[in-house]
Parts: C-alpha cells; structure tokens; sequence
C-alpha cells in the first residue's frame, strides 16, 4: 500500500490513494503553518491590540456593531463593516458630504444629569479625547463611563512613553468583579498619566492626528440615549436588579444601586469587551 | 471560582450544580474505561464476539456516531463553502458534536482492533485490499482536522484568550478555517462511504452485497447521503436538547428549522435512493445470489417489519415532516421528526452489521445470535458518557453558540412585552 511495504507495486489505485492521502496531508500541515507564521508575523509587529479589538468586535451583539449613521437616523440597520473606526470607511465621508452634521449651540448635552460637554470627540467605549492647544490630547472616561466605574478599587495606566492605539488598551480598571479594559480612542505616545480625581486619564501625542471616528456634535445625544437602553438592559438581564425609574438621574457610583448585579458583565458590555 | 472562564454577558449553573451533573457521568465513564482496559490487557475474549461474529455492539456504535457526527462536516461545508450565513449559530456545536463522535469512534476502533502496542500497523502495513484501510485513514485524518477546528473553539476561552499568542494564533487560525471546512467534507464524503462500502463488497453476504458503480457498491452512496441528511438532524437534536437542560435559548428558531428544511430534503432524496436500492437488490441481486430476498426475513427476529420501520417510520415520515413548513413551524414536530432521522440512521447501521452476520449463508449454517457482554456495553457507555463530558465542559467555558448572549437580551424582551400585554 505505502512504497515502503514489502510487495508494494505502483498502480492506478496506490497513485490515487497516495496522492489524495498526501495532498490532504500537505493541504493540512499548510494551514497549520500558514496560521503560525501569519501569528508570529502579527505578534512581532505588535498587532495584538488590533486583533483583540477585532475578535471583540465580531463577538459583540448584532445591535451593538451599528453604524454611527444608524443613531442619526441615516440608515435604519446598518452593521459597521470597519470595527468602529471610520478612517476606512468609504461610506462614512460620502455620507457626511451629502448630509454634513446640523451645528449645536449647546456646549454640552445634559442628557439624564449626565454632562457631554461638546468640546471634544467621544468613542463608542465611554473615553473622549480632546485636543489641547499645545497639539496633546488629552483622554478621559466620559460621564457614563465614570459612573460606571464610580471609584474604582485599582486602575493599571500605561508606562509614559508607551504608545495606544485607536480601539487598543487604554488602561484597565478593577471595580467589584468587574475587571475590564478601557478603549483608546486615539493612536500615540502616553506623555503623562492622570487619575480619576484629575478627570482625565492620559494625555497622548497624537500619531496621526486623525479622529474621523470619533463621535462629535449632533452625534453625541443620540448616541447616549442608545447606550442609556443598552446600560438599562445589561442592568435587568439577570432580573435581579430593577430598571432604571424613568426621570431618574444615574448615581456618581452606579454600582452601588446595584449591589447584586453582575458587574464584570454590566462595564464588559458597556466598555465594548466580549 | 471558575467565573472568569467563561464567556462574558452568559450565565452558567454554579459549580456544585455542574459537579453534580457531571458526577454520574465521570463514574460511568470510570466503569466504561476499566471494561475497555480489560479488553485492552486481556483480549478479545471479554467481548461475546468471536470468528464468525466478528463485527457487535462497537462497530454498531462506530458506525452509528460516525453516521451522525456527519453535522460537523456537512454544517461546515454549508457555512463555509456554500456560504449560508445562518448556520454560524450552531457550528461551534457542530463541531464539538463531531469532535466527540469521531475521537469516540477511533478510542473504541482501537479496543475493537486490540494490540495497543501493535496499532500503528494499521498505517505502516496498511491491507491494500480493505476498505477499512481507507475507512482508518480517512477517519485519523479527519479527527486531526476536527482536533484542529476545534482549538480556536479552546483559545477562544476568556482565560486563555489573554495570553497574546492564543488569542493570535486563534484569529489567524480561524481565517483559514474554510480550508479545514473543504478537506473535512471531503475526507468525511469518502470514509461514510468506505464504511458503506465494507458490506456492500461482501459477496459472502448477499444480505449486504450490492451492485453499484465501478468499484463502489451502492451502499458506498447511500451511506454519504443518510449521514449527510442526518447529521443537521442530529445538531437540531442536539441543541434543542441542550436548551431544554440549560433552560436557555441558544439559537433563533429559524436555524433549527433550517436545519430541518436541509435534512428532510436529504432525507427525502435518501429514502427514493434507498428504496430503489432495496427494489433492486429484492429483485436482481440477490435472486442472483440464489436467495429469494424474502428468506432473510423468515428469520426472526429480523421480519420485515424492520426494512419497513427503517424505510417508512424512521425515513419517509421524518422526511415528510421536516419538508412541510406548517409541520416544521413546530417545535414537537420537528424535533421528533429529527429523532427519528436519528433513529432511522443508527436502525440501518444496525441492520447492515448485526443482521448481516446474523444471517445464515450456506445451507448448514445456523442462525447466529449474539449479545454483548458488560466488558462491550460498558465501553459503549465509556464513549456515551465521554461525549457528554466533552460537550458539557465545552458548553460551560466556550462559546459554542455564539447568538446566546443576544438571545438573552431578546428573550427578556418578549417576556416584558408579555407582560404589558397581560396587564392592559
């Protein structure tokens, strides 16, 4: 059957066979080490973060991957086929220059007592980042994110000098049983560190300067009010807690109105990790 | 204690609950693998088979497992190679399904084969004239495949997704997942076949032997399609067992009709090739063996009530059910006809080798029956108890339904909805 049994003769059937057998083999070991080279190749060029962000993104819930058009009511389902970040996206410019963004004269949203002062892009994992006039930006957790986090029992930031990138690791927090990252919303070097009691976290040189995927303006109400629904839910699934009152206003410390929910699941939702 | 391994926004049992379940289980498994060790240490004389009863209650189970861990390469290669998107929702199940099936298969291949210490000769010194030989390697290939669509399943684990060369190696490895999905469906194709195959050459058994196309008897086709069409009935099964014990739903309704539109429509294909099959070998070959076909039914058990429970019951009425959209609407219906699939499959592989051998085929041959000893049944329940392990620890810290999450969220919707509507 093989060359090297005894008795062994060449014939149509052993080419076949050996042929069909080898080749699966080969086709096989291929992919095998395709996958591995491809893996060293990414691990070396510091993909991690990218991939993380990616593999979260495709774990997350259909509504949870929209568009950002889809909050402003340009399309009425729409999943984003570029991870949130528009800096690829062909359609996201084509549809600002066919409907630029209405202007809003408000410097901030109040929306449920929460303040989304409008001087500064937010990403869709509760961070803003605001540009500085020395060129830094500066990132901190948006008032949700900050109520969610309320005081957090430990908070790891990078080392200074250490770059982010747009939806890698920003920083971690521990709260309760919550042990979750934080999204960055911009790429660059870490100049300097903050804490919660300073109200940002990090201060970035941007590398590039681009933050077309950022939230602004007229996107920003629409937007909470979707990630108010979507806290509401994460609150209720286990049925332990209550829904949120209607005309309530969310606490400094959220966690603390819910003492029996679960939650690593509740801030794993809301900052976007599967 | 064991929270952060498993998938986020999902809830499991607690860990005393799960211990339970799994406890009888572990000891049946226990007691299964002590039967095979003695099978192993002691030989073939545990079992109640012998020279002329060579095939029992193992090849049976092979066969059957095989026939339904089928789901794993067919849902694969509808996903992936024909592209129906929905099926997402139940691959990663599928391939535990298969994962279990096939390596369950080869541990009780290589208790029935023996001589542990002997067994790569079954690849160095392959018998150019069996068609087990083709059967042995398509299945070792195909397990190591299965081994492999499976790690991204592992390293999709919370824990173990935080080690950077997991979490890469199972992105990059689940990308090229699809050339996994192509070899399976053609590894899997041609040793269902090769196991139909094996009754369909023997030409001492004219209960088994068929005619058919060039070197392939016709049972080498008809054994590709019944597992093709009964594997998505095994998944639906399978999941809609899962969910019933979990309490949880874990995939849209749809799916598991889908998978049920997809079956009855094999099904109905295998059931016409099956009974052309029959009418031939009825009228052709057998009388050409010299046996009237009849005679192999006046041997009883075996009537022909079993050809007629294997056709009509557990082919043609499953088939019937799973083709009519009002029927396939309903859970009862559709589950019952994919358990009947099931049943129709592991009925055939039974009737091919234990009624095969059973038969007498010369003239002063007697009538043989055979049971199997506790030695055989407790290494089939081993490889029962095993797959229920594998699937519940898979189910507990993987994510092999990856719609659960958002099912939740959907499942509380409409139970508020039913509130409202219940209070105005």
């Amino acid at each position: 059957m093989l060359p090297w049994n005894y008795g062994f003769h060449w014939s149509a059937a052993s080419y076949i066979f050996l042929g069909a057998f080898y080749t699966v083999l080969v086709i096989v070991a291929t992919t095998l080490v395709i996958a591995l080279v491809r893996s060293r190749r990414e691990l070396r060029a510091n993909a991690v973060d990218r991939i993380r962000w990616h593999s979260d993104f495709h774990d997350l819930p259909e509504q949870d991957r929209m568009c950002r058009h889809v909050l402003t009511g340009e399309f009425k389902s729409r999943e984003c086929p570029h991870a949130f970040d528009c800096r690829e996206c062909e359609t996201h410019p084509k549809l600002l220059a066919k409907r630029p963004l209405p202007a809003v004269d408000e410097a901030e949203e109040d929306l449920f007592g929460m303040s989304f002062p409008l001087d500064r892009f937010y990403h869709r994992g509760h961070t803003w980042a605001r540009l500085e006039k020395d060129g830094v930006m500066t990132v901190g957790l948006d008032d949700l994110g900050r109520r969610l986090l309320g005081v957090p029992d430990a908070i790891q930031l990078p080392q200074v000098g250490e770059r982010v990138h747009v939806n890698g690791t920003a920083f971690r927090f521990r709260k309760r049983d919550a042990d979750v990252r934080v999204l960055s919303p911009v790429d660059g070097r870490v100049l300097e560190t903050g804490s919660p009691e300073r109200g940002w976290y990090l201060r970035v040189q941007p590398d590039p300067l681009d933050v077309r995927h950022l939230l602004r303006g007229a996107e920003v109400r629409p937007w909470v009010m979707r990630e108010m629904e979507r806290l509401q839910m994460a609150l209720s699934q286990d049925r332990s807690a209550p829904t949120l009152a209607d005309g309530g206003v969310p606490l400094d410390d959220i966690s603390v109105a819910y003492p029996n929910a679960d939650w690593d699941d509740v801030c794993g939702e809301m900052f976007l990790e599967a | 204690m064991d929270k952060h391994f498993i998938a986020r926004g999902v809830k499991r049992c607690s860990n005393a609950r799960f211990l339970l379940w799994i406890a009888p289980w572990e000891a049946l498994l226990v007691f299964g693998l002590y039967a095979a060790g003695l099978c192993l240490v002691r030989g073939l004389n545990q079992t109640n088979m012998d020279n002329r009863f060579a095939f029992g209650l193992w090849i049976f189970l092979d066969l059957t497992v095989i026939a339904l861990g089928a789901g794993a390469f067919f849902t694969g290669f509808l996903l992936y190679i024909l592209k129906i998107a929905d099926l997402r929702s139940v691959i990663n199940s599928a391939v535990v399904i298969g994962l279990v099936c096939y390596s369950g298969a080869v541990c009780v291949l290589a208790v029935d084969v023996g001589q542990p210490l002997r067994a790569w000769f079954t690849f160095w010194y392959p018998n150019v004239h069996s068609m087990l030989t083709e059967v042995t390697f398509c299945i070792s290939c195909y397990l190591t495949v299965l081994l492999i669509e499976y790690l991204p399943i592992v390293l999709k684990n919370r824990k173990l997704r935080q080690v950077p060369s997991f979490l890469v190696f199972e992105f990059e490895l689940h990308k090229l997942v699809y050339v996994l999905a192509g070899v399976g469906t053609f590894l899997s194709f041609f040793h269902q076949g090769s196991l139909g195959g094996l009754y369909g050459v023997l030409r001492g058994r004219p209960f088994a032997f068929r005619e058919g196309l060039a070197v392939w008897p016709s049972t080498f086709f008809l054994f590709i399609l019944s597992a093709a069409a009964v594997g998505p009935s095994f998944i639906l099964l399978t999941t809609w067992l899962v969910e019933k014990i979990s309490r949880k739903r874990l995939v849209r309704p749809e799916v598991l009709r889908l998978l049920g539109r997809i079956s009855g429509l094999l099904l109905g294909v295998y059931v016409l090739a099956k009974s052309i099959d029959t009418l031939v070998w009825i009228n052709r070959t057998s009388p050409e063996h010299g046996f009237p076909a009849a005679e192999y039914y006046s041997w009883r058990p075996f009537g022909t009530w079993i050809l007629f429970l294997e056709i009509v019951v557990f082919g043609l009425i499953p088939a019937l059910i799973l083709l009519a959209p009002k029927l396939r609407v309903r859970t009862g219906w559709l589950v019952s006809a994919a358990a009947m699939a099931c049943c129709g499959v592991a009925l055939n592989r039974y009737v091919q080798t234990v009624q095969t051998l059973a038969l007498p085929t010369l003239s002063f041959d007697p009538f043989l029956s055979y049971s199997p000893s506790w030695q055989e049944t407790g290494t089939f329940l081993a490889v029962v108890a095993y797959g229920v392990l594998v699937y519940s620890y898979s189910f507990r810290y993987f994510r092999l339904f990856p719609d659960e999450r958002e099912l939740q969220v959907e499942v509380k919707h409409e139970e508020e909805e039913r509130e409202l509507v219940g209070r105005y």
